[in-house]
């Protein structure tokens, strides 16, 4: 199973994106780490590339909130990524907020699976039980 | 017209500099006091000197902070440099300046050097008579350290290696290798008017469980690049890396090895110093349990022997701190140390020699690529992981290196990656560790051993 994964915008928090990198490894998938400060394109441009299944975006500083909006709109201009599976975790807004209303937000941007402040391992399990209800794990 | 001064020439007929005069800086370095200049303070080594750390955007708003550090005894002043200046995006610089001096409102995260120029920064820092050290993180300073010795700033701390690889994800390694090198010749050059212009290398590196052999390989480096341009007093640093007796050992073979290197190559004459940064990692958000913090990190500075501590302050976990409370961890460490004494003398031969083993392997590999110079050598081995900085975001580090801490809070390398650890010390490390643990046990220890302070 391929995973493109990486930090969004001008994020340079470094930390969580390695050990993502790290458990994600360990769970056995094939890692594609873009790293920090990566923009909407250079995603979909390495699933594209890569051939992933599941493309999954952190977020630190809360400016996944930004590119979020944008993603439905790029998304559309790719002719292969219908199929795969948008996640999204981290500090998915500036300052706080009710989890609930920043769930369906994302939802609406178009993310399968949203982990506002959910710990790793959590949200890698969401991650597997999604794989395994679309029978593709 | 040599080709170094052409290409100052050239960086310095920029549009945001105001008609720099060469002979005019030369002559008030030469004739600048000597109390500017923090080697002649480290060669009268009479006490561990503390500097905090401090930039606003604003002269009068820097001039007030100089104020309290003063009043609060500080040794050495620091200048820290805005994030816009950091990537000589001058323009941003001054029209952020502009909207902070109009508005009440800081619109840069520091000082904005470059725009305020040498001439209005030197007044305030011949004022004050103190050393001043630049605190900035830029790849390429050449305008910004011809700016800071043209005001009378007598310390550069950073590198190409120390000031990149924690900051950057893809600013081009070797571009900075070149660029530091003509700041190493400059800072060199000066140095022959006066007192020496003092390096510092910037040791904390990501601050983030970075073992201390690749610290003391880093810092050893650096020195090494500095050293063979001419420059004649270097600081290595290293930080609080949260185990005390780590801490005292990575002192004194930093301390050994440097001196050893420099011999090797030449450079003995060169005056090396060891510079202490108090914990660099995540704070407590409760201010008395950070004073305490700060106050362990002066104990340790004092064991291990340190020439200067730079300090943080009990407002870290928050954001930029104020110029009170940034004053208050001065008189705090300065009493700290006057009333620290009759420190025993603590040696741990077994870590000490493990630890040289380490570093002398992995410098014995850098010497050993094929290329011709040093700054060749070194980007190789970065590039092929021989030095490899956990948590580093620039692409061009391996991250195949894994640490952890063990039961006593040293650092541990459990994963060595391409780094050539000898066999016998990478046993020696792992078996300081529980690794029964699968790899989510180990994630959840890296998550927790990065925030033991907390």
């Amino acid at each position: 199973m391929k995973v493109v994964t990486g930090v969004v915008g001008n994020d340079i928090h470094v930390v969580a994106n390695r050990l993502i990198d790290l458990s994600l490894r360990a769970r056995g998938y094939d890692v594609f780490n873009l790293g920090v400060n990566t923009h909407l394109e250079e995603f979909f441009d390495a699933v594209v590339e890569t051939g992933a299944e599941v493309l999954m975006i952190s977020s630190l500083n809360g400016e996944a909130e930004g590119w979020g909006r944008e993603v439905k709109l790029l998304k559309s201009k790719y002719k292969t990524l219908d199929d795969v599976i948008m996640m999204i975790g981290g500090n998915l807004v500036v300052g706080s907020g009710n989890t609930e209303e920043i769930m369906s937000r994302y939802k609406n941007y178009g993310f399968d699976l949203v982990c506002h402040q959910v710990d790793l391992n959590s949200g890698l399990d969401m991650l597997q039980e999604l794989l395994e209800q679309r029978g593709i794990s | 017209m040599s080709l170094l001064q052409e290409e100052r020439e050239i960086i310095l007929s920029n549009e945001y500099v105001d008609a720099f005069d060469f002979a005019e800086v030369a002559e008030f370095v030469s004739n600048a006091s000597k109390e500017l200049f923090i080697s002649h303070h480290f060669a009268k080594r009479q006490k561990m000197l503390v500097q905090p750390r401090g930039g606003f955007p604003t002269y009068e708003q820097q001039y007030a902070l100089y104020e309290y550090f003063v009043n609060a005894n500080v040794d050495v002043l620091p200048l820290t440099i805005d994030s816009n200046t950091r990537l000589n995006d001058y323009a941003t610089a001054k029209k952020m300046l502009r909207l902070s001096e109009e508005n009440d409102m800081d619109m840069l995260n520091g000082y904005p050097l470059v725009t305020h120029g040498y001439r209005t920064t030197r007044k305030m820092i011949t004022h004050f008579d103190k050393p001043v050290s630049l605190r900035h993180g830029t790849p390429d300073a050449r305008l910004l350290i011809e700016t800071a010795i043209a005001s009378g700033i007598f310390e550069i701390e950073g590198g190409p290696i120390t000031y990149l690889l924690p900051y950057s994800k893809n600013f081009p390694l070797d571009k900075a290798f070149l660029y530091w090198k003509y700041v190493e010749r400059v800072c060199a050059n000066y140095s022959e008017l006066n007192e020496p212009i003092n390096r510092e290398s910037f040791g904390p590196l990501t601050a983030t469980l970075v073992p201390p052999a690749i610290t003391i390989v880093i810092q050893l480096l650096e020195m090494l690049l500095s050293l063979e341009e001419g420059v004649k007093s270097f600081s290595v640093s290293f930080a609080q890396q949260g185990s005390m007796n780590q801490d005292i050992v990575t002192g004194a073979v930093i301390k050994k090895l440097a001196r050893y290197y420099a011999e090797q190559i030449g450079c003995g004459d060169a005056a090396i110093n060891l510079v202490y940064h108090q914990w660099m990692g995540a704070f407590p958000t409760n201010q008395d349990y950070a004073d305490q913090l700060i106050n362990l990190a002066t104990v340790i500075a004092s064991m291990v022997g340190a020439d200067k501590i730079i300090t943080k302050t009990r407002q870290e976990a928050t954001g930029i701190p104020t110029k009170e409370a940034n004053a208050k961890t001065v008189a705090d460490t300065q009493y700290t140390l006057r009333i620290l004494n009759g420190l025993p003398n603590v040696v741990d031969e077994e870590e000490e020699e493990i630890l040289t083993l380490e570093v002398k392997a992995i410098m014995e590999a850098v010497f050993n690529d094929p290329a011709d110079t040093l700054w060749r050598k070194v980007f190789n081995s970065i590039k092929n992981g021989i030095i490899d900085v956990p948590f580093s975001p620039h692409i061009i580090n391996q991250n195949e290196m894994i640490t952890i801490r063990d039961a006593q809070k040293n650092i541990r390398i459990i994963e060595r990656g391409n780094v050539p650890i000898p066999d016998k010390c990478y046993e020696y490390e792992k078996a300081q560790c529980d690794l029964t643990k699968d790899t989510t046990g180990i994630v959840n220890d890296i998550i927790h051993d990065i925030g033991i302070m907390q």
